[in-house]
């Protein structure tokens, strides 16, 4: 216990060094230090820093009945989209979570193609992507003679959320930060959960407004005659049509099957017109340019309706082909409102509308006043403890204020190092582990004067007080950290702030009052050779 | 200079006051028990769902101005916020659908129910701002919590509760024996009621840091009890004729003034927070205070008291210290 082997003491001071190192940016602008420093001090969390906190959900019937309906769509390929001689007449209904296909032309004898269907449609089912076993994606199954069920496992479900979750982050991230530069965080919690953490937005309206909308967006001719659009209006729209407003062309009817979509954009921008106003400007791929070069050839004369969201954002008259696939919407937006468009076409279609559970806001005044606040009762605290440590042990008690003083920083470098976020309430952690700190101190302290007592000498007292010590501080502290573990695994946001600090002050405080305290006293005792500790 | 206000040995007959102590417990266990069942918890937004803003206060910005420009039945009040600025805190819960517009009316009614406390939030905010030229900055905190989440957070507070109790348990019963586990979750269940019983009483918001806090509680107390438990397990070694309850008394006085120490420069900083920390952490700082006063109290008469009830046998067991460790 009293021996610190060179290497030892190494260890001691390589740790405190790394403290210090991993601490100072904290205190201290880095700009203009070497390079192999740390420049960033701890994070902070958005209660200290300010900003914009959002738990979205994305629901798993509204995935399961978007999925069915892509299905569908197969299915109507593989049935209807192949030589006359070959088709299968059916009609799909979808309700909740399953798709009903219903067969509508029987033979001559009365019978159904069923097992012909059957076998269609089974040759579109894929597997479920990482499954063991090829289990498939879809259960397809026969309903008597002239239906055929289609469901979604449980297994293929969770496949299903899994990239539906995936790519909802992807377009949330493209919607709030379309260029990649912000600080924005966006995790995944659970396997319907989105957490947006947005450090210095003031303001969570624009963040919902964005994350809100679907983003489908589709080309569609349109059917502009006033006749056409008042039978719409008064109730009967021409058959494969539908009645859609705008704000700048008001209602139109819209065909329903679009020419082009909004998986041929290749990239969108906010961009300015010949009157500088702010306008989107887009490009297609080359398949959505083809597409397109086709519509406008083929449609001179007639309105192209650009939709998004069921809205009609721009309907241009065609009155030459274009090639080249570079389209614009102009309109009455304000700069920013042309941005945010921008970003949400170019993020594309949501697999799934998210619906937003959880909303907090901190100014950023709010946040330097915690800051300030949560500092000064440190410094406070940390003096009373010291003051109240030196008049209880003395040189002892001097020497735990020391160890406190390297625990401080230990903590510190640690949060900065690991990268983990300070909270509020893990200021309080930290506050509370410089109370429990002395802890391990008070306990060996409590140790040597017991010894002392017994008439041991100053040396064997010191040693005898850490061996006797050690498993009364492991345990203690081992229960504390299992306290702290579970708040981090259970706990969200602030909370899994103040147990991290915990979980680090634990660890740090039995390292300095065991290791560094000792270290202290030891070589105290050696270079003084007192005849009694006074303790 | 050393202050030397403890005397070196005490020779306190704790357990001879343990009937004392089993009175005062369950007396603060019952009225805890009868003030939960009365008044209730008053659940901040996090458990209770709704939303809650904090409005810097200004001449224009009032508790009067906000209340007659509000929407909907609302409580607003004047506070003195961090760093002793004055606030107007706003708490509402969910307004009635025909308020929310036609829009919201023709959401199906599981929709309107997941979304009516973010809407509301919309409403009230846009409206305070039009009515009283708030600004972004002037909106200090605005939180709102749907009930879904709400339901779910309260829940991982409790499962979270429960899970580092029966960790505690596990831990006590490997290192000790299972008589001191008892004691030291007794004494646990113990602080947690009555400090709930407090918040009850106090009618002080009930959160998520108050969950924090409670489990921080658990961790200091069990500290408390376990040195004190390492310290029965030693002195009846040493002892072996010695009747338990002299044991536990022998290990209650030379634990007493490391108890009465650590607990105070525990408290020393806590009181640091409670005054200086602003109001986000009083409660916090409030529940730690209380956990710690009652948490040294509770290893010195519930925990021990429970080991003597039941009785220790060490000799089934081989102690041991922690093998292998060498300073």
């Amino acid at each position: 216990m009293l021996q610190f082997p060179p290497w030892k003491v190494a260890l001691v001071l390589l740790t405190l060094a790394w403290g210090v190192v991993m601490a100072l940016p904290n205190v201290a602008n880095m700009d203009n230090a070497p390079g192999f420093m740390p420049k960033k001090g701890v994070n902070l969390g958005l209660d200290l820093q300010g900003g914009v906190y959002l738990m979205m959900e994305i629901n798993p019937d509204e995935v399961i009945a978007n999925r069915l309906e892509v299905f569908a769509g197969d299915v109507r390929s593989a049935l209807s989209n192949v030589a006359p001689s070959e088709r299968i007449g059916h009609l799909p209904e979808i309700s909740g979570r399953q798709l009903e296909i219903k067969l509508t032309r029987p033979d001559a004898e009365g019978n159904f193609p069923m097992d012909e269907a059957l076998s269609r449609i089974r040759k579109l089912n894929s597997n479920v992507e990482g499954a063991i076993g090829g289990a498939k994606t879809y259960e397809i199954e026969a309903l008597g003679t002239d239906r055929i069920l289609v469901t979604v496992p449980a297994a293929s479900e969770e496949a299903l959320m899994k990239d539906a979750l995936g790519k909802t982050m992807t377009i949330v991230r493209r919607r709030v930060d379309p260029d990649g530069v912000s600080e924005i965080a966006i995790t995944p919690q659970g396997n319907d959960r989105i957490i947006l953490e947005a450090p210095g937005e003031p303001d969570p309206q624009r963040l919902k407004d964005l994350l809100s909308r679907d983003g489908k967006m589709t080309f569609n001719l349109v059917d502009n005659s006033p006749s056409a659009i008042t039978s719409a209006q008064a109730g009967v729209p021409r058959a494969g049509y539908r009645l859609l407003e705008g704000p700048t062309t008001g209602p139109l009817l819209v065909r329903n099957i679009p020419e082009v979509t909004g998986a041929d954009i290749a990239n969108a921008a906010q961009g300015f017109d010949e009157g500088n106003r702010p306008q989107i400007n887009f490009r297609l791929n080359s398949n959505g340019a083809r597409k397109f070069y086709d519509t406008t050839r083929n449609n001179s004369g007639k309105l192209f309706a650009i939709v998004l969201d069921d809205v009609i954002m721009s309907a241009p008259r065609i009155n030459e082909p274009i090639p080249g696939g570079n389209v614009r919407i102009t309109g009455d937006f304000t700069q920013e409102e042309a941005q945010d468009l921008a970003a949400i076409i170019e993020a594309g279609e949501m697999p799934a509308k998210v619906q937003f559970l959880d909303q907090r806001t901190v100014s950023a005044t709010l946040g330097h006043d915690s800051i300030r606040a949560g500092t000064r009762a440190s410094m406070i605290g940390l003096a009373l403890v010291a003051i109240f440590m030196i008049i209880a042990y003395g040189l002892m008690g001097g020497f735990a204020v020391g160890s406190l003083a390297a625990n401080i920083v230990l903590i510190l470098g640690a949060l900065s190092g690991l990268g983990a976020t300070l909270t509020l309430p893990g200021i309080a952690g930290i506050i509370l582990t410089i109370g429990m700190a002395v802890d391990a101190n008070v306990l060996v302290f409590e140790r040597i004067r017991e010894e002392q007592r017994n008439g041991r000498s100053p040396l064997t007292a010191v040693q005898a007080g850490y061996e006797r010590a050690f498993s009364t501080i492991l345990d203690a502290n081992v229960t504390t950290l299992i306290a702290a573990i579970i708040l981090y695994l259970l706990g969200s946001g602030p909370v899994k702030g103040f147990a991290v600090t915990l979980a680090i002050g634990i660890v740090t405080s039995v390292f300095t009052a065991f290791v560094v305290t000792r270290w202290f006293t030891v070589m105290w005792l050696k270079t003084f050779r007192p005849k009694k500790l006074a303790v | 200079m050393l202050l030397k206000l403890w005397p070196q040995q005490t020779n306190v007959s704790f357990m001879s006051a343990r009937l004392i102590g089993a009175v005062i417990s369950s007396l603060l266990i019952a009225s805890s028990v009868f003030f939960l069942a009365t008044r209730g918890l008053n659940f901040g937004v996090d458990f209770a769902g709704g939303t809650v803003m904090e409005l810097e206060q200004t001449d224009t910005i009032t508790v009067e101005a906000v209340r007659s420009a509000m929407p909907l039945n609302a409580d607003v009040n004047s506070a003195v916020g961090t760093d002793a600025r004055s606030i107007v805190v706003v708490k509402y819960g969910e307004a009635d659908a025909s308020v929310l517009g036609d829009e919201f009316q023709a959401l199906p009614p599981a929709e309107q129910a997941e979304r009516a406390t973010g809407a509301t939030n919309e409403l009230v905010t846009s409206t305070l701002k039009d009515a009283l030229g708030i600004t972004d900055e002037q909106i200090l905190r605005n939180d709102s919590v749907g009930p879904k989440v709400s339901q779910e957070l309260f829940r991982d507070g409790i499962t979270a509760l429960v899970a580092a109790l029966v960790l505690m348990l596990i831990y006590i019963w490997f290192r000790f024996e299972w008589q001191f586990s008892v004691g030291a979750v007794a004494a646990l269940a113990h602080d947690v009621i009555i400090t709930l019983g407090v918040f009850a009483f106090l009618q002080m918001e009930f959160n998520l840091t108050t969950i924090a806090a409670l489990l921080t509680i658990i961790g200091y107390s069990m500290n408390d009890t376990v040195v004190v438990f390492d310290r029965v397990r030693e002195e009846k070694r040493k002892y072996k004729k010695m009747p338990d309850k002299e044991v536990i008394n022998l290990a209650l006085n030379g634990t007493l003034s490391r108890t009465l120490l650590t607990s105070g420069t525990t408290l020393l900083a806590l009181l640091a927070i409670f005054f200086l920390g602003g109001p986000v952490l009083r409660g916090m700082s409030f529940a730690l205070i209380w956990g710690v006063l009652i948490g040294t109290y509770s290893s010195i008469f519930i925990a021990s008291t429970i080991v003597l009830a039941l009785g220790m046998d060490l000799t089934k067991k081989p102690v041991e210290d922690v093998p292998g460790f060498q300073g």
